[in-house]
């Protein structure tokens, strides 16, 4: 609000703003009103509100919800992103700790935490043949356990830079008090410091879960029964069967809805992740 | 942007430090650093039925210089950067510039703006199937209640390529208006009063003040973007399949077919070293643009 703002000026900003949430709600709200319309109402030409132009429906969502392979897959998409995540962030707070309180030599800090970064840089396509061929070595093709590991690898970077930088805007007084006290390192770290951390560390927690839930590649290239989690059911799912909107409605919603709320949930600390630690949103 | 408070210096160096780094390492070298270098090692055979075959030398890599369809990927991939980075910029920073002042509803805006940024990619991609439907779907209706008529956006190969553009920047645009709007805002007032005082314009402001500052920032911005726009792969993958035709068979979808589906391992591993390059090469370009912002890092 550096500038006073006209009324043409917040006309224009109003009507900026309107168009830009419309745009970005739409699809969101497609894909609802879908997935409550009756099949006739999805190929009927403007049936955009519920109750006013059709009779909504929720015999899809039930449905859907019965499909054994869809429940599998929500079981699936579940373990694979609360074990990836809680193993990210378990080393990545070892790591983050590390980086932020020990000395590694003269630049050591800031390569090691480069070398962390750098990981989002790599296609994942690159190592998507060798990993295909170590887990298919080590049995693990078309098991969760595979993905756990491979996302909690991809997820990494996100605990060690976003929980570094808060460690480091701790007072370093505290855990010397500590230590003096007659604490040994560990205990400082666990009594101390995870504590005054704890919020970060649970929205990091969250952010991870989000990128594993979401994870596509691996997910397609490493399972083929079992495993399948939901981004890869949907993949599968439209050019077998043929345009069906209210599917895709439900499907849609079903895999989106749990990132979009851990994204809500951790929403302080998404900027400062996505951007590997360079902006503080 | 923190530059205002100057975290402490770590200090301890006894040997703990290993207990805490060293988990986190050995996992990398484990899962990034091996399979790289057995990606490496298999780029230098030929499989068949995946099973090594035998050493090629460099004879994978000869045929990335030859390939028709390689070459397409690179394109549309290319295509795709380019346009989808240059519309999120330019749009991205104008919005955050536009709703950068005092309002009612800007935290929800921003709530609003972080959905994208979450929403499952496969999942975008395969709603727009729906979105994009020529004969009812939502967007052709809209244009032809606009009096136009519909797009073949699915069957023809270049609105194909545009409607994959179009969700790529509606899935992205948020994350540099965000970004953007989070370190406009940690600029320092004190100089636009200042400038003010002095008689500024609006446009003298935003030219001597808030473009300098935001420079760093926007080539990160920018960084960011173009190493995560190379990589696509869920979106055309799940809206077109690649298709109609190879028009959106962006590099990403060639090399997985290529490993896959065709089981030519080492092949897909020097495509997939081609990727790494191009991507590194960028990254190594525009990483001393940025270095300023990471440089509390370095003390």
């Amino acid at each position: 609000m550096r500038r006073r703002t006209s009324p043409v000026q917040a006309i224009l900003i109003g009507g900026v703003m309107v168009v830009a949430l419309l745009w970005v709600l739409f699809p969101f709200y497609w894909a609802f009103v879908n997935s409550i319309k009756k099949p006739a109402d999805t190929f009927r030409s403007g049936a955009w509100v519920p109750f006013l132009q059709f009779q909504p429906t929720l015999e899809h969502w039930v449905s859907e919800l019965a499909i054994l392979e869809i429940r599998q897959a929500l079981i699936n998409s579940t373990i694979i992103a609360l074990g990836a995540a809680t193993l990210a962030v378990l080393l990545g707070t070892l790591a983050a700790y590390a980086l932020a309180r020990f000395r590694f030599g003269k630049s050591g800090n800031a390569n090691l935490t480069t070398w962390f970064i750098s990981q989002r840089i790599l296609p994942p396509v690159v190592v998507v043949i060798p990993f295909f061929l170590i887990m298919r070595q080590l049995q693990l093709l078309d098991n969760v356990f595979s993905l756990v590991l491979l996302n909690a690898t991809f997820t990494l970077p996100f605990p060690v830079i976003i929980l570094s930088q808060m460690i480091r805007e701790l007072p370093q007084e505290l855990e010397e008090a500590a230590l003096v006290d007659g604490a040994n390192v560990s205990q400082a770290f666990t009594r101390v410091v995870l504590p005054l951390i704890l919020p970060g560390l649970v929205a990091t927690w969250i952010i991870c879960m989000a990128f594993s839930w979401n994870e596509f590649l691996f997910a397609l290239s490493l399972t083929t029964n079992r495993a399948i989690p939901m981004p890869v059911i949907i993949a599968g799912a439209e050019h077998t069967r043929g345009v069906q909107f209210w599917f895709v409605g439900v499907r849609v919603l079903l895999t989106m809805l749990p990132p979009i709320v851990f994204a809500l949930l951790a929403q302080r600390y998404i900027i400062r992740g996505l951007t590997l630690g360079a902006v503080k949103g | 942007m923190a530059a205002s408070e100057t975290p402490a210096r770590p200090r301890r160096t006894d040997p703990t430090k290993f207990f805490f780094i060293m988990p986190a390492v050995i996992w990398v070298l484990l899962f990034t650093i091996f399979p790289l270098l057995y990606a490496l090692y298999t780029s230098f055979f030929s499989f068949r039925f995946g099973r090594i075959n035998q050493f090629v030398g460099f004879g994978n890599y000869l045929r990335l210089f030859t390939d028709a369809n390689l070459h397409n990927g690179l394109r549309v991939t290319l295509t795709f950067v380019i346009v989808t980075v240059t519309v999120q910029m330019l749009l991205g920073f104008a919005l955050a510039l536009l709703l950068n002042r005092e309002m009612r509803g800007k935290s929800v805006l921003r709530a609003i703006m972080v959905l994208p940024l979450f929403a499952t990619p496969v999942a975008v991609g395969y709603l727009s199937i729906t979105l994009f439907y020529e004969i009812n779907g939502p967007i052709n209706e809209l244009l032809r209640a606009l009096g136009g008529a519909g797009i073949p956006w699915l069957s023809n190969p270049f609105w194909a390529l545009v409607a994959v553009i179009i969700i790529d920047i509606w899935q992205w645009t948020p994350f540099v208006f965000l970004v953007s709007l989070a370190a406009l805002q940690g600029l320092p007032a004190d100089l636009y009063e200042a400038a003010e005082v002095d008689g500024a314009s609006a446009w003298q402001s935003f030219r001597s003040i808030t473009l300098p500052l935001m420079t760093p920032i926007l080539w990160l911005i920018l960084l960011l973007r173009l190493v995560e726009a190379f990589k696509v792969f869920d979106i055309p993958t799940s809206l077109t399949l690649g298709g109609p035709g190879r028009a959106t068979e962006v590099y990403s979808l060639f090399t997985y077919r290529t490993a896959l589906r065709f089981f030519d391992h080492g092949y897909a591993a020097a495509q997939g070293f081609l990727l790494l390059f191009i991507v590194s090469l960028i990254v190594a370009l525009l990483f001393g643009r940025i270095r300023s912002i990471y440089q509390e890092e370095r003390s």
